[in-house]
C-alpha cells in the first residue's frame, strides 16, 4: 500500500510539471493559433539566466523575476522579429519556423552558458514530508510546484474569461480579419499573446529545473511529454492541460512502477495513451468545438 | 539536439632533438623512423578518441579526453615515443551512438588516425566496434567495462578493453557482501543494458539468495521514484547501483523524498563524491550539503584517486597537470585519461620503431600482461583475452575522499575464483614516462 501511495505522489509531481508545460502551449494556442516548438528551449534560456543570477549570489526571488520578465522579452521579440514576417503565409511556415527556433536557441544557450550539466537550486526543501512515522515523497519543492501551477492556471482562465484583453487576445487569434473589423489591435495582442505565453513557458521551466538538473536540452523530454499533455487535454483548455499533465504523469509512474521493465516502457506509454485519448475523443478530452477557425 | 562538433586537436609541440633515440623505448631498431602505416609520419602518430563532451553523460567523463591531452603533451615534451609526436584528436557524440559513428568515421576515414584509443560508453562504442575491427583499425583500451571488448578476441581482434569489466566487479562486491554483511536484504538499482546485466550477473554468483528486488532504470528517463520506491517496499536495507553518476545524484535525492536510507553501494563507474556531491549540493540552496549524501557509501577502485595526495602516481600526475593541462583541477577523470595514455605509451613503445596496426595488437597480445602502471591489478591481454585489469580494492566513501576497506582482489569473467592480489604497487617511472622494449 505505501509503494501505491508513493509511485502515486511522485506521479502526481510528475504530472504537474508535464501541465505546467503543456500550460504554455495551450496560452500560445489560445492567443496565436500557433504550435511552438521553440517554448522547450525558450523556457531553458530564461532558466539558465536565472541560474547565472544565482551563481552570481541572487536571491532565488530576484532570479525568478528577472527570469519571467526576460521571458515575456524574449517571446515578444521572437514575435515581431522572427514570427511576423512568415505570419499570413501557410500556417506550417510559422511551425517551422519555430522548429528552427528550437535547434537555435539550444545551441545559443551552450555557447553563451556552456553545456555541462548543473544542479539548479529551490527555494524549499527537498526531503519527503513526514506523516506519523512514514515519509511520504511529497516535498516542500513539489507543493511549491503544485501551488504555482494551479495559481498560473486560475489566472489563465481569468484572463480569458474575464478580461477584455483575453477576450481581444482570443478574437485576434480566432480571426485577425474580424478581429480587426472590431477595432481590436491584433499585432499588439499578438505580441502580448508570445509574451505571455513564454512568461509561462519560463515558469515552467525554472519549476521542472527546481531541485533538479539543468544542461541545454534538458527540457527535450518534457516538450514532448507537455505536447502530449496538452493534446490529451484539448491543446485549448488551461483545465485540460492540467488534467492531461496529471493522467499522464499518473500513467507514466504506474507503467514505470508496476510494469516489468518499466522504466523503458514510459515513452512508449505516452505514445499509447495519447492514440488512445485521440481515437476516444479525437479533440481531446476538452476540446470545446470542432470547427472553430473562421 | 545540441550538435557542437568539437573537436579538438592536440596543439603540437617542437620535439625534434636530433637522431638519438630519446623516445623512451630502448630496445628498438637504432634505424631510421618511417611512416610505417597510416596515421603514422616519421615524426608524429596520430590517435583519436570519442567521447560525451555534452549532454546528460558529459559531467565527469567528458574530462577524461583531457587527462589523455595533458599526459601526451607532456610526453611530446619529452620527446614523445620514438622521436614521434602524439597528436590527440577527440570529438564529441554526446554518448549519442548515432553520432559516435559519424564521428569514428571523421576520425577514421578523414583524419586517418593510427588508432582508435579509449572510446568511450558502451552503447556508444557498441555503434563502431564492427567499423573499427573490418577496417583493422586498433581499438584500444575502450572506456567501458563491458565485456564485448575483450572477452572474444576472434570476433573483434582489434578491440581491447581497459579498465575491470562489470562483472568481475559485480563478483568481487559479490564476495564482499556474502563475507561482511551475510544478513543484508540486498537490492540492485540498475542501468537497463550490458553495464546493469554484467553486474548483475556476477554479484549473483555470491548473493543470488540475498538479493530481494532488482529495479532497473532507463538512461534519460529521470524520474527514478518507482524504481527507488519498489527497492524501499522490497526492504531492501543494502542497495547496490550500477548506475552512471547522473544516476548516483539523482536516485539520493529520490532516497531523501521517500526517506530511505539504506547501505549505498555504488560500483566504480557512479561513485565519483566530488562529481556526485557537486551535483546535489546546490539543490535547496544548501539545504542538502555537500557530498555528506555519500558518506559512508561504499564503492570500488582500480586506479588510485586525486584524495590519495601520497601515492607517487598522483604526484605525477599531480605534476603533469599543471605542467601540460588545461583549466581546472586534477579530477578522477583525469587520473583516468592520463592512466589510459600511460598505458597507450606503453603499447606503441612496445609496437617497435616503425609500428603497424597489426604489430601494435600482437604487442599488447604478448606482453601487455607484464606491463606495470597505475592501475593496482595486471592486465589479461593475451592471445585469448582482450580483458583490460580484473583487480578491485572496496573503499568507503568519507568526505571527498575514501578509505580502503578490502585491499586488492583479482578475478576473471564467468566463474573464475576470486583471489587476494599478492602483487606490489608499481612505482612510476622518471616523469611518468614508461621504458617498454618493443617486441617487433
Amino acid at each position: 500500500m505505501d509503494y501505491f501511495v508513493n509511485v502515486t505522489l511522485t506521479g502526481l509531481t510528475q504530472g504537474m510539471i508535464y501541465s505546467a508545460f503543456a500550460l504554455a502551449l495551450v496560452l500560445i494556442w489560445r492567443s496565436t493559433r500557433i504550435v511552438n516548438f521553440a517554448q522547450g528551449s525558450m523556457a531553458a534560456a530564461t532558466t539558465f539566466i536565472a541560474l547565472a543570477l544565482i551563481q552570481a549570489g541572487q536571491s532565488y526571488w530576484v532570479a525568478l523575476v528577472v527570469a519571467l520578465a526576460s521571458g515575456f522579452i524574449l517571446g515578444a521579440i521572437v514575435e515581431r522579429v522572427i514570427i511576423r514576417p512568415v505570419e499570413g503565409g501557410p500556417e506550417l511556415n510559422a511551425v517551422i519556423v519555430t522548429l528552427g527556433l528550437f535547434v537555435a536557441i539550444q545551441a545559443s544557450i551552450a555557447i553563451i552558458f556552456g553545456s555541462s550539466f548543473q544542479s539548479f537550486p529551490t527555494p524549499f526543501g527537498v526531503r519527503g514530508l513526514e506523516v506519523g512515522d512514514t515519509t511520504i515523497p511529497l516535498t516542500p519543492t513539489s507543493l511549491y510546484i503544485i501551488g504555482s501551477v494551479l495559481l498560473v492556471m486560475g489566472l489563465l482562465v481569468a484572463l480569458f474569461r474575464f478580461t477584455r484583453v483575453g477576450l481581444a487576445m482570443r478574437a485576434s487569434a480566432f480571426s485577425q480579419e474580424v478581429a480587426r473589423l472590431l477595432g481590436v489591435k491584433v499585432g499588439g495582442m499578438l505580441t502580448l499573446g508570445w509574451g505571455l505565453a513564454a512568461v509561462v513557458g519560463s515558469l515552467s521551466g525554472l519549476l521542472i529545473a527546481g531541485g533538479s538538473f539543468v544542461w541545454p536540452a534538458y527540457m527535450d523530454a518534457l516538450i514532448v511529454f507537455g505536447f502530449v499533455a496538452a493534446i490529451i487535454g484539448g491543446l485549448d483548455s488551461p483545465v485540460g492541460a492540467i488534467v492531461g499533465g496529471l493522467i499522464l504523469g499518473l500513467a507514466l509512474s504506474y507503467v514505470s512502477g508496476y510494469a516489468p521493465r518499466g522504466s523503458a516502457l514510459v515513452n512508449i506509454s505516452a505514445l499509447v495513451i495519447l492514440i488512445v485519448v485521440l481515437l476516444v475523443r479525437p479533440g481531446g478530452l476538452f476540446s470545446s468545438a470542432t470547427a472553430r477557425r473562421a | 539536439m545540441t550538435t557542437i562538433a568539437a573537436a579538438t586537436v592536440l596543439s603540437t609541440v617542437a620535439a625534434c632533438g636530433g637522431s638519438d633515440d630519446s623516445g623512451g623505448a630502448s630496445g628498438g631498431g637504432g634505424g631510421e623512423n618511417e611512416a610505417s602505416d597510416i596515421g603514422v609520419t616519421e615524426t608524429s602518430i596520430k590517435l583519436g578518441g570519442h567521447y560525451p563532451l555534452t549532454g546528460v553523460a558529459a559531467p565527469g567523463y567528458s574530462e577524461i579526453p583531457t587527462g589523455l591531452d595533458a599526459y601526451f603533451t607532456c610526453l611530446n615534451q619529452e620527446g614523445g615515443v620514438y622521436d614521434r609526436e602524439i597528436e590527440w584528436i577527440f570529438r564529441d557524440d554526446a554518448y549519442n551512438p548515432t553520432q559516435t559513428s559519424q564521428v569514428t568515421n571523421e576520425l577514421v576515414l578523414e583524419d586517418e588516425i593510427f588508432a582508435m584509443v579509449s572510446g568511450l560508453g558502451t552503447p556508444t562504442h557498441s555503434a563502431v566496434v564492427d567499423f573499427l575491427n573490418d577496417e583493422g583499425v586498433p581499438d584500444l583500451f575502450v572506456s567501458s567495462g563491458s565485456l564485448l571488448w575483450g572477452d572474444n578476441p576472434e570476433e573483434y581482434p582489434m578491440s581491447f578493453g581497459w579498465q575491470t569489466d562489470y562483472m568481475s566487479e559485480g563478483k568481487i562486491i559479490g564476495e564482499y557482501i556474502a563475507e561482511n554483511f551475510p544478513d543484508a536484504q540486498v537490492g540492485l538499482f540498475l542501468q537497463d543494458d550490458d553495464f546493469g546485466e554484467d553486474g548483475e550477473a556476477g554479484i549473483r554468483q555470491y548473493i543470488d539468495d540475498q538479493i530481494v528486488a532488482a529495479e532497473r532504470y532507463t538512461p534519460g528517463n529521470t524520474n527514478v521514484g518507482p524504481q527507488i520506491a519498489a527497492l524501499q517496499a522490497a526492504g531492501a536495507d543494502f542497495v547496490v547501483g550500477f548506475n552512471v553518476p547522473s544516476y548516483t545524484a539523482l536516485s539520493q535525492l529520490t532516497a531523501l523524498q521517500l526517506g530511505y536510507d539504506p547501505q549505498w553501494f555504488y560500483s566504480n563507474v557512479g561513485s565519483d563524491p566530488t562529481l556526485v556531491g557537486g551535483l546535489l549540493n546546490r539543490f535547496s540552496e544548501g539545504q542538502v550539503s555537500d557530498a555528506a549524501l555519500l558518506d559512508g557509501a561504499l564503492t570500488t577502485g582500480y586506479l588510485p584517486t586525486v584524495d590519495m595526495t601520497d601515492n607517487p602516481w598522483i604526484q605525477e600526475f599531480q605534476r603533469i597537470w599543471d605542467e601540460c593541462g588545461g583549466e581546472g583541477e586534477l579530477t578522477n577523470y583525469r587520473v583516468y585519461g592520463m592512466a589510459q595514455a600511460y598505458t597507450v605509451t606503453q603499447a606503441l613503445q612496445a609496437a617497435g620503431q616503425n609500428p603497424t596496426r597489426e604489430g601494435l595488437v600482437e604487442a599488447i597480445e604478448q606482453v601487455g600482461s607484464e606491463w606495470e602502471g597505475p592501475v593496482f591489478a595486471p592486465f589479461r591481454y593475451s592471445e585469448d583475452s582482450h580483458m583490460g585489469t580484473s583487480g578491485m580494492t572496496i573503499e568507503r566513501i568519507v568526505g571527498n575522499g575514501s578509505e580502503e576497506v578490502q585491499p586488492v582482489r583479482v578475478t576473471d569473467i564467468g566463474d573464475a575464483p576470486i583471489e587476494e592480489f599478492d602483487g606490489e604497487p608499481a612505482t612510476p617511472p622518471a616523469n611518468a614516462i614508461p621504458d617498454e622494449e618493443a617486441v617487433n
